[in-house]
């Protein structure tokens, strides 16, 4: 894999240039925080951010789409798939953000490939970006192995100071930085200084984890009639924002609506959360996880469990955004070590 | 669903027997939300396509009594109200509550935390004992309501789409979820982590989220969600810097009728 | 480019509309081009309704007995299956599927097969039955205890007395309250058990019905000596996908609609939400 260079003032060019052939999804301002938004100026990106409210998975899976239309005007209905698709770069992805992307990749894949998902991460392209300082007190993916990645971008950048080198890992990423930057090939100073912030960042960030995450399964396996799932249900609000903010979170509703001419039905997908009231309630009245401690374990054994078992992949990346999210403090770190310490 | 004396005012697939006739009804309330399906006129041109309205006093003089589906704005404040209800609700096959006054006696039922005499003489001075009042009430009070729309003032949109699914014969999706909800999928900041407090983890979505989207708490306008977690909500509050009075006026500013009726 | 969507309905037409109870209807539907539905016995499809919504439902015709349609037995219960039951022949229903797993038949070939459905769960079940029934030759007794809560939530009554009337089939029929319509048996379905003796070793038992059944008639099977791994049961949950993607159907680390809705007593037994 050869490296190259990119000077930091070469990257607004280059997000202009990305910008008359994609749709440029990059880290913008919004108010104090960031978000993952559409770049209208190259300018707006700021590569400098620590966390975004959602992950850049908004690119791939939207909070609402429409997935067909129904034409009712003749006596057959005539139903219409609807990808909404269109060229895409993600732009400064952290590498938590990345590793997620490999479980959505395997869960819209298995089984039933789910067209709408698949074909708009067809047309993107990952850019992703070094983490070389925690973002804030609340990450913890040196314990989930999330911290750099190997894989799963096509183009990743790491600043060494006035430049970014760039990984290329394929070859869509390789044509798109050949077409679209002005490059150097790496001197032997980048090298070194590449590896200077790299050993560098290491010790910045810290384990919270108390114990080695990969024994997370059989840690949970042990811990389904803990006393701590009914805490957590006493404090949980049950309003959903772990979920929706988490990037590996990709359950979804699916919602009928029609034109008021009644000549038009449409499906609309929405991001859906286990731990609202109705999620498992079916037709009948029947709830099946009606207790938000029920909901809350769900969660905990999907992000530490199940989906590692089902994708071998990790559940949860650590990017900590369920915990910033979380306005009665219920905290991944906290759950996990509590059941580490009594187990 | 209560009251409903028809699968809806017409089935999907079925003959179209002509447009389904509406109408409107006010109480005690200050008829923005007949303000705002009046605005959903003009925005939703296809709305008159679907329904005929043959009784709506806020929009046009016509007032015909053979409609079969009422929308009845503002909360029941008097004896002599519910007559009227119980008539509009006689007459139609589907009545549903538009707006907070209607669905939860919203800010009405500010008064029900006071004694009545002392709100009469508040409002009406020297000549209070001229005036007929009671606690205020929504209308699912006095009659079996078959669907509501929430909000203060009801949304705009959410009023098409309760009307489409009214035509298709299936219950409103109105959502049972919080505004949390709405808030995170539109990637708001949270308005906790700028300093301010807001009612969205415990109050029913469906505005889009429309106050935290501009950078206010939301004020619960949308009444409360099915089994809301008070008590966490009101530790969230607390931890927010509110006083214990100051959570209780969060709490009862749209929603005094429920928090007095669940303290009965 | 146009590409194909799992999410996306195709429309079936009704071709026949038959009231089974108060509460229950049968469809009859037809695919498109006269195209053969191609299930299992105890998968379901997803049925919607435009502008509607959609709903899990599992099919309850044999695949011995298509005829190019396939049948479905619906309770009005919901949004999209009171609008269905407002349908008529000739109208269009929006079908995905067939998805899930459904009964292994080939593993019950040769088999002693107990059947022991509550109320509505003879819909995914009476599949099943039929298609035993229409190859009769290759299992061993085929044992019906059916149960419901009253005698005018007896669904599929001529069946039922086709099955009654059959030599090489063993049907008791059961319901909770009787009334002045009803001579026959009365309590619940656990009460017929005591009726019949099983080699357990050969048998393999099947039930569906309403959650509260699940425990109760489990144990009764228990009881007569049938390995876990031999009773099947089928569950119900919420779905909106059907294809293992949307989460709600799901019971800890198994997906109803994918792993399921047919689990046998040994894969759920461990699994705390399941029953």
């Amino acid at each position: 894999m050869r490296l190259r260079i990119l000077p930091k003032e070469e990257v607004p060019r280059m997000v202009q240039a990305l910008m008359a052939d994609y749709r440029v999804v990059g880290p913008k301002a919004k108010g104090p925080k960031f978000v993952f938004e559409p770049i209208t100026d190259p300018s707006e990106i700021r590569l400098d951010y620590n966390i975004t409210i959602l992950p850049p998975k908004v690119a791939l899976q939207p909070p609402q789409e429409r997935v067909a239309r129904i034409n009712l005007e003749g006596e057959v209905p005539q139903p219409e798939p609807l990808i909404e698709a269109e060229p895409t770069v993600i732009f400064g992805a952290h590498t938590c953000d990345v590793h997620a992307l490999r479980l959505l990749d395997r869960a819209f894949t298995a089984d039933y490939p789910d067209s709408h998902y698949l074909e708009r991460r067809r047309q993107t392209l990952v850019i992703s970006l070094e983490c070389l300082e925690p973002c804030d007190e609340h990450s913890f993916c040196k314990d989930m192995g999330t911290l750099t990645a190997d894989e799963g971008y096509d183009l990743h950048l790491t600043d060494i100071g006035d430049a970014y080198t760039v990984h290329v890992g394929t070859e869509a990423g390789e044509a798109a930085l050949e077409k679209y930057a002005t490059t150097r090939a790496a001197t032997d100073e980048d090298m070194r200084r590449l590896n200077e912030v790299l050993s560098a960042k290491w010790p910045r960030f810290t384990h919270r984890l108390n114990f080695d995450a990969a024994e997370l399964p059989s840690l949970l396996a042990t811990a389904y009639d803990h006393p701590i799932w009914a805490e957590l249900g006493e404090r949980c609000l049950s309003c959903g924002s772990c979920t929706n903010v988490c990037p590996t979170c990709y359950c979804f509703n699916m919602l009928d609506t029609i034109s008021l001419t009644l000549k038009e039905a449409l499906r609309i997908r929405r991001w859906d959360s286990c731990q609202l009231d109705e999620f498992a309630r079916v037709a009948g009245g029947e709830n099946f996880r009606e207790a938000r401690a029920a909901r809350q374990r769900h969660r905990f054994f999907r992000k530490g469990k199940w989906l590692r078992e089902r994708f071998d992949t990790t559940g949860c990346v650590g990017c900590g955004r369920c915990i910033r999210a979380c306005l009665v403090n219920i905290n991944i770190v906290e759950v996990f070590n509590t059941i580490h310490g009594s187990a | 669903m209560a009251g409903n004396k028809s699968q809806g005012a017409k089935s999907q697939g079925a003959k179209s027997q002509g447009k389904v006739k509406v109408a409107f009804f006010d109480f005690a309330c200050c008829e923005g939300c007949q303000l705002t399906v009046i605005d959903s006129l003009q925005t939703h041109l296809d709305l008159l396509e679907a329904v005929e309205i043959v009784n709506f006093r806020e929009a046009s003089s016509e007032g015909r009594q053979d409609y079969q589906i009422a929308f009845v704005e503002g909360s029941i404040t008097r004896e002599q109200d519910e007559e009227r209800l119980r008539r509009i609700r006689e007459q139609a096959d589907i009545l549903v509550a538009l707006g907070a006054c209607a669905h939860t006696a919203g800010v009405n039922a500010l008064k029900n935390l006071k004694p009545l005499d002392e709100v009469r003489q508040y409002v009406y001075g020297e000549h209070a004992d001229w005036y007929d009042t009671y606690p205020a009430r929504p209308i699912s009070a006095v009659v079996e309501v078959d669907a509501f729309i929430p909000g203060c003032p009801i949304d705009r949109e959410e009023f098409v789409e309760v009307v489409k699914a009214l035509l298709v014969g299936k219950k409103p999706p109105i959502p049972d979820y919080p505004v949390c909800v709405e808030c995170k999928l539109k990637g708001n900041v949270c308005v906790f982590h700028v300093g301010k407090v807001c009612m969205g983890p415990v109050t029913r979505a469906g505005c889009g989220a429309i106050c935290p989207t501009y950078g206010d708490g939301c004020e619960g306008c949308r009444g409360l969600i099915p089994n809301p977690n008070e008590n966490a909500m009101e530790e969230v509050l607390d931890e927010a810097g509110l006083t214990l009075d100051e959570i209780m006026d969060r709490f009862t500013m749209f929603n005094a009728y429920r928090e007095l009726e669940a303290g009965e | 480019m146009t590409q194909s969507s799992i999410y996306a309905p195709e429309f079936a037409r009704l071709v026949d509309v038959r009231p089974l109870t108060e509460l229950e209807k049968l469809f009859t539907i037809e695919l498109p081009n006269g195209r053969s539905l191609g299930h299992d016995p105890g998968q379901f499809v997803m049925v919607s309704i435009p502008g509607v919504g959609e709903a899990p439902i599992s099919i309850t015709s044999s695949p011995s007995r298509s005829n190019g349609t396939f049948e479905l037995c619906v309770r009005r219960v919901g949004d999209v299956t009171s609008a269905l039951h407002r349908m008529e022949p000739g109208d269009y229903v929006g079908i995905r599927g067939p998805f899930g797993h459904g009964f292994p038949i080939e593993q019950m070939r040769g088999k002693d097969l107990l059947f022991a459905p509550g109320g509505l769960g003879l819909a995914p079940l009476r599949s099943l039955i039929n298609q035993v029934l229409d190859e009769r030759g290759s299992f061993g007794r085929v044992i019906i205890l059916y149960g419901a809560k009253r005698p005018a939530e007896l669904l599929f009554r001529d069946e039922l007395e086709e099955w009654a009337a059959r030599d090489d089939v063993e049907f008791h029929v059961t319901v909770d309250r009787g009334d002045e319509t009803w001579d026959g048996h009365v309590g619940v379905i656990t009460t017929l058990f005591p009726l019949i003796t099983v080699d357990p070793r050969n048998t393999v038992a099947i039930t569906c019905g309403p959650p509260i059944m699940y425990r109760f008639v489990i144990m009764e099977m228990l009881g007569k000596g049938i390995p876990e791994t031999q009773i099947y049961l089928s569950l119900e949950r919420r779905m909106k996908c059907g294809v293992g993607k949307c989460g709600h159907c799901q019971i800890n680390d198994l997906y109803c609609c994918k792993d399921g809705p047919v689990f046998t007593y040994a894969q759920i037994k461990n699994v705390p939400e399941a029953l």
